[in-house]
């Protein structure tokens, strides 16, 4: 899942500075799941808004509304359903930063302002608590690494074994945290697979992760070209 | 300048190289007056590029410096700053100012500098730098274009005795040797048990081993004791030692690790690290029995 935190308040209150109608629209699914941009968090941020800007004498209006998915074009429908967006001056989108750019395209003739900085693509360890695993490099390493990711879990994102500084087997970096060749190693011991890391691990390959990516099914391929076009 | 580097790790003698300070900025002046005075106490000298992610001089321009000033350096070229594009070029660019001996590091993360919102490159690891460090030797880029004329290299290494658990960093040891390393600088060591389990493994092939050895300061004992220097791991019994003595007692205890691997005959030599205390080099070899 995506994970996201909201923006410092003082933040949002800037970018929706000067407008008179605001739109704050949630997002059901990742942020909501992270408790950043969901229903609850969107009323939260709504009366939190409307107390504040009222203190400062401010007269705006406010409306609130989450849909299940703000980065896919279906589901902006529901938007459209419910709400007539040219009522307002200003969209304020508690979504990833995906989200908030769909939202952008979809209505692209409103100013449409992010609500939450989008930190990572991670698991939920427990309740309140995300971590990351993957920075969707597009060439997967975990069948030869134990199924722990070294281009994420790993500080410096080495691709070959560990630095020098791994102490007591916590990163140097941030020693709370494991050093991910240590987790590895000793994972792939326990699994009698070490013949894994022996090889030297060639240079990563950036040229597929070039972007803005954009990746289309096999069985879609005849319908757009390489760029998503539709042909 | 009289024997080199590599000329020195194949005599088979006990070898001695020490780390230098790259000037911020553009007074040269302390360099100069570091590679007069080692000179004649050492085989080479370590050039660091831009340690602990603290922005210095350039150390292809400080290892140019170190040669003019009459010692071979060995120049430090870290994975941090440079994709594999910019490290190729530096590589190339030394060997024409006739830098031979590189010292090829992943680099310490930007955290531990002074530019901790620097973006940490990593395109390539110190693997893969050796790899292609050989690769250029042999004519050929990463991306496999052919050269216009071959450098020759000398390529270095590092690798942490005291690492725990030492698994993981003989199985990275064994990779850089394969790479292409023929020699390997430690890091910091302290226990000796440690470096003789390392160089157990270390001896399985035919590279030098140097031991590095950093005089420790008492002032500095609680950064040394809550990770502030990666990749420095000190014993509570040794920062004992030291906790409220002079930096004569720092001496002391670098000159007794030095003579237990020389007269153990352990490695193949030693690299003196003692950062702001350059001048008392030969008082630490006196005190190592050399």
């Amino acid at each position: 899942m995506i994970v996201a935190k909201r923006k410092p308040f003082q933040e949002i209150k800037e970018l929706i500075s000067g407008y008179k109608k605001i739109l704050i629209v949630g997002c059901g699914t990742c942020v909501a799941v992270c408790l950043a941009g969901g229903e609850k968090e969107v009323a939260i941020l709504s009366a939190q808004l409307k107390i504040a800007l009222r203190l400062e004498g401010k007269a705006v209006e406010i409306k609130e509304i989450t849909i299940q998915r703000q980065c896919d074009r279906e589901f902006l429908q529901e938007l459209k359903r419910q709400v007539d967006v040219a009522d307002f001056d200003v969209i304020l989108s508690t979504a990833c930063g995906a989200g908030v750019q769909l939202l952008s395209d979809v209505y692209s003739e409103k100013v449409v302002v992010p609500g939450l900085d989008t930190a990572f693509i991670g698991v939920a360890e427990g309740p309140g608590i995300w971590s990351e695993r993957c920075r969707a490099c597009n060439q997967c390493v975990l069948g030869l690494t134990g199924g722990i990711c070294p281009v994420t879990m790993c500080a410096k994102g080495l691709p070959n074994g560990p630095c020098s500084g791994a102490r007591n087997g916590k990163c140097e970096v941030d020693p709370e945290k494991d050093c991910a060749w240590v987790k590895i190693y000793e994972r792939l011991e326990r699994l009698g697979r070490l013949d894994q890391i022996k090889e030297i691990v060639p240079p990563r390959r950036y040229s597929v992760q070039q972007n803005p990516a954009i990746a289309i099914h096999e069985a879609y391929k005849r319908r757009f070209d390489k760029d998503g076009k539709n042909v | 300048m009289g024997k080199t580097f590599k000329e020195a790790l194949a005599s088979g003698k006990f070898v001695i190289t020490a780390n230098i300070s790259s000037p911020k900025g553009v007074n040269v002046d302390s360099l100069i007056n570091q590679v007069k005075f080692l000179k004649d106490l050492t085989d080479g000298l370590v050039v660091p590029d831009n340690l602990l992610a603290t922005m210095t001089m350039s150390a292809c321009a400080a290892s140019r410096l170190v040669i003019e000033n009459g010692v071979d350096p060995i120049m430090s070229l870290n994975c941090r700053d440079r994709n594999r594009i910019a490290l190729a070029s530096d590589l190339l660019g030394a060997s024409l100012m006739d830098i031979k001996n590189i010292l090829c590091v992943s680099g310490d993360h930007t955290k531990f500098g002074d530019h901790i919102d620097a973006k940490p490159v990593y395109d390539i690891d110190s693997v893969q730098l050796l790899g292609m460090a050989r690769g250029l030797e042999k004519g050929r880029d990463i991306s496999h274009n052919e050269l216009n004329g071959y450098p020759q290299f000398c390529l270095g290494a590092v690798a942490n005795p005291e690492a725990d658990p030492l698994g993981p960093q003989l199985n990275k040891f064994d990779k850089k040797v394969q790479a292409g390393a023929e020699f390997f600088l430690t890091l910091p060591v302290f226990n000796i048990d440690n470096l003789k389990r390392f160089m157990e493994h270390a001896r399985k092939s035919e590279v030098k081993i140097l031991a590095s050895i950093r005089v420790l300061v008492p002032e500095e004992v609680h950064k040394y004791a809550d990770g502030s220097y990666p990749g420095l791991f000190v014993p509570e019994d040794v920062l004992e030692e030291i906790k409220d003595a002079s930096i004569d007692k720092g001496i002391e205890v670098a000159g007794r690790l030095i003579r237990d691997i020389k007269d153990r005959n352990i490695c193949d030599g030693i690299n003196l690290m003692a950062s702001g205390y350059e001048e008392r080099i030969p008082d630490i070899l006196k005190a190592g029995g050399i």
